[in-house]
């Protein structure tokens, strides 16, 4: 009985192709958006994942500032160079402190230039990161004591400034200033957001300070613990010595923050699940709407067929089995709709996975939810207008024009 | 069960609305019908004939009285006992053919086996059968838009009996065909009831058609005003 139902709902559709295919629509759009998103966001989720745990989960980062839901101060002071050796001093366990500032400046070499994203450091920041040189050399204390103007390329700057050329020993303008390549850095690839981070220079604290920002600030302190130190001591002791030096006094909040990796990623897979949920709220509204649609065209095909459900209740049709017939073609309309969604979402995660360069990472979790979920649609949706058909009086129906 | 009639209406009374609105329109009907035999039910419209065959055929149930089927008191059956009743004791022929548009010949007549359950090949086979009996054996894949008005009503003949059934209710089943088709359908009925021995139950407002029947009852106002035998009942031409 089911198979003929099913039969039936399948012949009624085919026959108002173009009515089945808008009926569906919403539903199809709702499912399609819920897939590509949930796909677009495991595949960043496990890239971002993977690159926090090839980082090592020894991390720290201090910056000025309270970070979080609803604060972020703009008006705290910076970090400079001497937190940066009192770090170095005071705390135990530590296996590498790098002072970090950024800004974005042009770069020019012969002909070529681009702009990327310059970093002021120290040696230890290759250690922190466990960066390998890949030719050259790294920074001397003699570098960065003097400010001298030497740098490390990263291999997108290589490539895209001196192609197959030799960098080392070469001199690259930027910003205002000519500074020496003095080594070339290992690839790193993408990171988890889908910035190039090949795309750097580096050169040292001061030389940065000094010619480019013209300040002697410090944005971000990168502490690495050695092997076996807990991360929540190094965590505690760094606060501890930030929150003196910087004279805050017992009872105040802090200025700064200080993440380790888990919590970076937290707030990254934070932001992530609030992007989903309110991404899900407008995918179950266009559910919704989907629903009403399918609703509506079952109620004007109820209508339609008034003389057809008539002639099934005559000639020994059960309430239940028109019931049935009009449930099942509700629901096999829904599950088209579920079954398209699910492709066309599969399809646009795949483009957007492609061009972020995460994994495409598929659910299957989510295609059996959405499968279900549309199914249960057609149900719900279908079950009204299906009650009023196996509720027909047969010589009403049957006098039906 | 022996001893009761197929057919028995017992005072059935039929009201429609309610005061000012109250319509009688059946008034104390009795009748028995015995199974094989041939009614042609006629009388003016709004003689209650058509409220008869839709209490006959468990489309509609009586406001007082007893319509008892095989000796069982309808009265007492569920919605879905007197579908099932329906489904296999009962067989309807319309006026309109109602066939299943764009739905072909075969599968028209395979409908109330659909219902029963049976099984795809069996099914087949029975409204094949079913159309052979009514003279359409080539034509059962054509849809009711590719049939004339009289293969339209011999399809709707073949649904009906299809389910070997004990009663074939006829709701003017020639009332839209012309005069030499509808005598080819009643040569059908009638080779039906007795060939089959399905007892028939017709109404009409043809007297030349209602002249097949063996005994024919006579509505006017809601009730029966005459109920006669014919010794020679009408042949076909």
């Amino acid at each position: 009985m089911l198979y003929e139902a099913f039969k039936l709902a399948l012949k009624a559709i085919r026959r108002n192709k173009l009515r089945s295919f808008l009926t569906v629509l919403g539903i199809v759009i709702g499912v399609a958006a819920v897939i590509a998103m949930v796909t677009v966001g495991n595949g960043t989720t496990a890239k971002v994942t993977s690159e926090i745990s090839k980082l090592g989960s020894n991390l720290l980062f201090a910056r000025p500032g309270q970070f979080g839901p609803g604060r972020a101060s703009t008006t705290a002071k910076s970090f400079n160079a001497r937190d940066v050796t009192a770090i170095e001093d005071q705390v135990t366990g530590l296996r590498a402190v790098a002072p970090l500032t950024q800004s974005s400046q042009t770069v020019i070499f012969g002909g070529e230039s681009r702009t990327s994203s310059i970093t002021g450091t120290n040696a230890a920041y290759l250690t922190a990161l466990d960066w390998d040189i890949a030719s050259g050399r790294g920074f001397l204390d003699s570098d960065e004591r003097g400010g001298r103007a030497v740098c490390i390329i990263g291999q997108t700057v290589r490539s895209k400034l001196f192609g197959s050329t030799d960098p080392l020993g070469q001199s690259i303008r930027v910003g205002k200033i000519s500074c020496e390549v003095i080594g070339t850095l290992a690839r790193k690839g993408q990171s988890g957001m889908g910035s190039d981070q090949d795309d750097v220079v580096l050169m040292p604290l001061r030389t940065f300070q000094r010619r480019i920002a013209g300040n002697t600030d410090v944005a971000v302190v990168v502490v690495s613990a050695r092997d076996g130190v807990s991360t929540s001591k190094v965590q505690s002791d760094l606060e501890r010595l930030l929150r003196e030096r910087r004279g805050i006094i017992a009872g105040k909040e802090d200025d700064f923050t200080v993440n380790d990796m888990t919590q970076m990623l937290e707030t990254v897979t934070g932001t992530t699940t609030l992007l989903t949920g309110l991404l899900g709220a407008v995918a179950a509204v266009s559910l919704l709407v989907g629903g009403i649609g399918i609703m509506n065209i079952m109620l004007v095909s109820v209508t339609e067929r008034t003389r057809e459900i008539g002639i099934r209740l005559a000639i020994g049709a059960l309430e239940g089995q028109v019931l049935t017939q009009f449930l099942v073609e509700a629901t096999v309309l829904s599950l088209f709709g579920g079954l398209a969604g699910i492709l066309l979402g599969l399809g646009l995660a795949f483009a957007t996975v492609t061009a972020l360069g995460v994994p495409f990472v598929v659910s299957p979790a989510i295609i059996i939810l959405a499968f279900a979920f549309s199914a249960a649609i057609g149900m719900i949706f279908g079950y009204f207008p299906a009650r009023r058909a196996a509720h027909l009086d047969p010589i009403e129906a049957l006098r039906h024009e | 069960m022996s001893e009761a009639p197929l057919i028995e209406f017992r005072d059935v009374a039929k009201v429609y609305g309610e005061g000012e609105a109250r319509v009688a329109a059946l008034d104390g009907v009795s009748f028995t019908i015995d199974t094989g035999e041939f009614v042609a039910i006629m009388g003016p419209s709004g003689s209650g004939k058509s409220t008869t065959m839709n209490i006959l055929g468990c489309l509609d149930t009586p406001s007082s009285g007893e319509y008892l089927f095989a000796g069982i008191p309808t009265t007492t059956l569920e919605r879905a006992q007197l579908t099932l009743l329906r489904r296999h004791m009962l067989g309807f022929v319309f006026q309109g053919f109602n066939l299943l548009a764009r739905t072909s010949a075969v599968e028209n007549v395979e409908l109330p086996l659909v219902y029963r359950g049976m099984e795809a090949a069996e099914r087949r086979q029975r409204a094949l059968a079913a159309l052979a009996r009514v003279g359409l054996s080539g034509r059962a894949d054509h849809t009711p838009s590719q049939l004339s008005g009289g293969q339209q009503q011999r399809v709707a003949i073949a649904r009906a009996i299809v389910t070997d059934p004990a009663v074939l209710l006829a709701d003017e089943p020639t009332g839209n065909l012309d005069t030499r088709t509808s005598a080819e359908i009643m040569e059908l009925v009638t080779a039906l009831n007795r060939e089959q021995g399905i007892t028939v139950i017709m109404v009409t407002h043809e007297p030349d058609i209602a002249a097949h029947a063996r005994r024919t009852i006579r509505f006017v106002d809601g009730r029966i005003e005459s109920d006669e035998e014919r010794a020679e009942p009408a042949h076909a031409l």
